[in-house]
């Protein structure tokens, strides 16, 4: 077991020859079996419902059957495509959906951590700081379902709070469950609510880093604090602030699933806005079976979301060659 | 001049963190109102911060006639977080310990494995047709938890923890002649403390919030998880309105539709609430440890 450590045991074979990597897996299989045996359930996992699912992307081409399954189903050919195109406004809605509301979530999250971060770091009072971090992270432990049913009492049309202030104001109550476009900026208020606190503890945790030698030689050549946030502080961030973004732009495609669902309950008023593609799967193909089309539209998703990564990744080692993913 | 200008600049500051601070308190204040007033005054004039008609009838109501369903759902949560968590946390540090073994060739090749599945998936449709139709995870506890056990944000997060241990230990437990599975469980793991506490909180938190499982994959009531229970009661009123119509000297009393609601998501995030001052700083910390390199 021991010897392993000694660097010449670790050099390559000459490779390409079958017989000789064959040996070689053998015995690695023998040395480092219990490498292999600690690996295992993770493998496992990542088969099932991971590597699995994407060879379930021949869906796309099958006739989809529960008796058959997935691999004893008919092929279909490319009859699932004509069918999506067909429904492509559908399709079309739930991808603008999708795309919009995650870079609005992106935009308007990003904006306010990076703002709580900055003002945060300007504060001196320690008490103050820990307690506010301490609440504003809180929402980020509470489920959608939990939130949406607060958002209820906030926005139901006879009882939420929201009507009886603009009743009081002399103002006519809103129906916020029937108003697909402000329901927009009702989802990216609550996920700033959510997650602003949480992001926010990523950037003051990098601001936090920061040479303090910086700070004091600005003060010394008499930098306004507001010199000092603009000059130093912002500029310290957008790296960060990228790599978020960059991580953020390969999910564009994916949908949160548990917010639409926790906080609409799949209200139809509002799917004009709220039916992201992930939402869409689930109406057409879990609730009501029509399997061909799903898969159709998850392959699209699969392929465009990897696509995005694949660009992302490739800005990310422009911008800087450490940021790159991989 | 300057001075002044700063010390506005520094009051706007404080008054901007402590209005999003009320802000991010304010809903459950909402919520707890909402649960201690009664349900006529609530019908009649809405929910308000303050419980109109301050009563406790509305927990009443639950742990009288639906406190089988409701303890049902709440232990149901806590038996999938807890096995959740547990399997995990294992599966997890396990596949983490094996891509930080510094001279183990195929090193790599697992990381990628792994990291692959965050760049492509197949989707959420041929995900639930093998889950349902070949591994026969639906209505069962297994499909409950099994599917999240292993995060492959959170095992890289573990890998760098084993990473950051000083060789020099694990050089000399192999020359003292202790194998892999032996390195791991007596040295990683009790080493590793700190990450493990927050991979496990990050699991816990997870699973107890969890409802896109039961969502996909639980049609029976009795594996409702507290989350899904909360949803169907949002989704449709009937599951308090159903059969719960007590008669009481000829009158019926009509179940508390509004205040149970708000009730239930008390109770809900309850147990966050409870714990949430002793384990805040660990996921701080977690994040702070996840975002310098991760």
């Amino acid at each position: 077991m021991t010897q392993e450590a000694t660097p010449g045991t670790m050099e390559p074979l000459i490779p390409g020859t079958r017989t000789v990597s064959a040996r070689r897996f053998r015995k690695s299989l023998r040395k480092d079996s219990s490498l292999y045996l600690l690996a295992l359930p993770g493998i496992i996992i990542l088969i099932l419902f991971a590597y699995l699912p994407m060879s379930g992307l021949i869906l796309v081409f099958k006739n989809y059957n529960f008796n058959d399954g997935i691999f004893g189903s008919p092929w279909a050919g490319f009859a699932n495509f004509e069918f999506f195109f067909s429904s492509m406004e559908d399709a079309l809605r739930a991808t603008r959906n999708t795309v919009m509301l995650n870079a609005l979530y992106m935009l308007t999250g990003t904006f306010f951590s990076v703002a709580i971060a900055i003002i945060l770091n300007e504060l001196r009072s320690r008490w103050f700081i820990k307690v506010t971090q301490s609440v504003m992270f809180f929402p980020y432990f509470i489920s959608w379902i939990i939130i949406g049913a607060i958002l209820f009492s906030l926005l139901d049309y006879d009882k939420g709070i929201l009507n009886q202030l603009l009743q009081s104001l002399g103002l006519s109550q809103m129906d916020w469950y029937s108003s697909p476009w402000l329901f927009v900026v009702i989802l990216v208020l609550a996920n700033i609510w959510k997650s602003a606190g949480y992001g926010a503890i990523i950037y003051y945790a990098v601001l936090q880093g920061v040479d303090t030698s910086y700070y004091e030689a600005a003060r010394i050549d008499g930098a306004s604090r507001w010199q000092i946030i603009t000059k130093i502080t912002v500029p310290m961030l957008i790296p960060s602030i990228i790599l978020m973004t960059l991580l953020g732009i390969g999910g564009m495609l994916k949908g949160d699933l548990s917010m639409i669902m926790g906080v609409t309950f799949l209200n139809p008023l509002l799917l004009p806005t709220t039916d992201i593609i992930d939402v869409y799967v689930y109406r057409t193909a879990i609730r009501s079976g029509e399997f061909g089309f799903a898969s159709a539209i998850t392959l699209y998703q699969s392929v465009f979301g990897f696509i995005l990564v694949l660009v992302a990744n490739k800005l990310a080692g422009w911008y800087d060659k450490d940021s790159k993913l991989f | 001049m300057q001075t002044t200008e700063n010390k506005g600049l520094v009051i706007f500051f404080y008054v901007c963190i402590a209005v999003f601070s009320v802000i991010c308190l304010v809903p459950f204040v909402l919520a707890v109102s909402g649960s201690l007033s009664t349900e006529s005054r609530i019908a009649a004039e809405g929910y308000s911060f303050w419980p109109r008609g301050f009563t406790f009838e509305t927990y009443q109501f639950l742990f009288g006639s639906k406190a089988e369903q409701i303890l049902r759902a709440y232990s149901m949560s806590l038996v999938v977080t807890v096995l959740g968590t547990l399997t995990a946390v294992l599966v997890t540090t396990a596949y983490a310990y094996v891509i930080s073994v510094r001279n183990f060739r195929l090193k790599n090749f697992f990381a990628f494995f792994a990291y692959f599945t965050m760049l492509f998936s197949g989707g959420t449709l041929p995900w639930y047709l093998l889950s349902t139709k070949y591994y026969h995870l639906g209505d069962t506890l297994l499909g409950l938890f099994i599917p999240y056990v292993l995060s492959v944000f959170l095992m890289f997060l573990m890998a760098n923890y084993f990473r950051s241990i000083p060789h020099e230990i694990v050089e000399s437990a192999q020359i003292d002649g202790a194998g892999h599975l032996r390195i791991f469980f007596s040295i990683m793991i009790p080493l590793g403390r700190v990450g493990l506490v927050t991979i496990s909180l990050f699991y816990a938190l997870q699973f107890w919030n969890d409802f896109y499982l039961p969502l996909m994959l639980v049609n029976n009531q009795d594996l409702y998880t507290i989350q899904y229970l909360m949803y169907n009661m949002m989704a449709n009123i009937q599951f308090l309105a159903s059969g719960n119509a007590a008669q009481v000297g000829g009158a019926i009393i009509a179940p508390p539709l509004e205040t149970a609601k708000m009730a239930m998501t008390c109770l809900t995030v309850l147990p966050i609430a409870i714990l949430y001052p002793f384990l805040q700083g660990f996921f701080v910390k977690g994040i702070i440890v996840g975002s310098v390199k991760g």
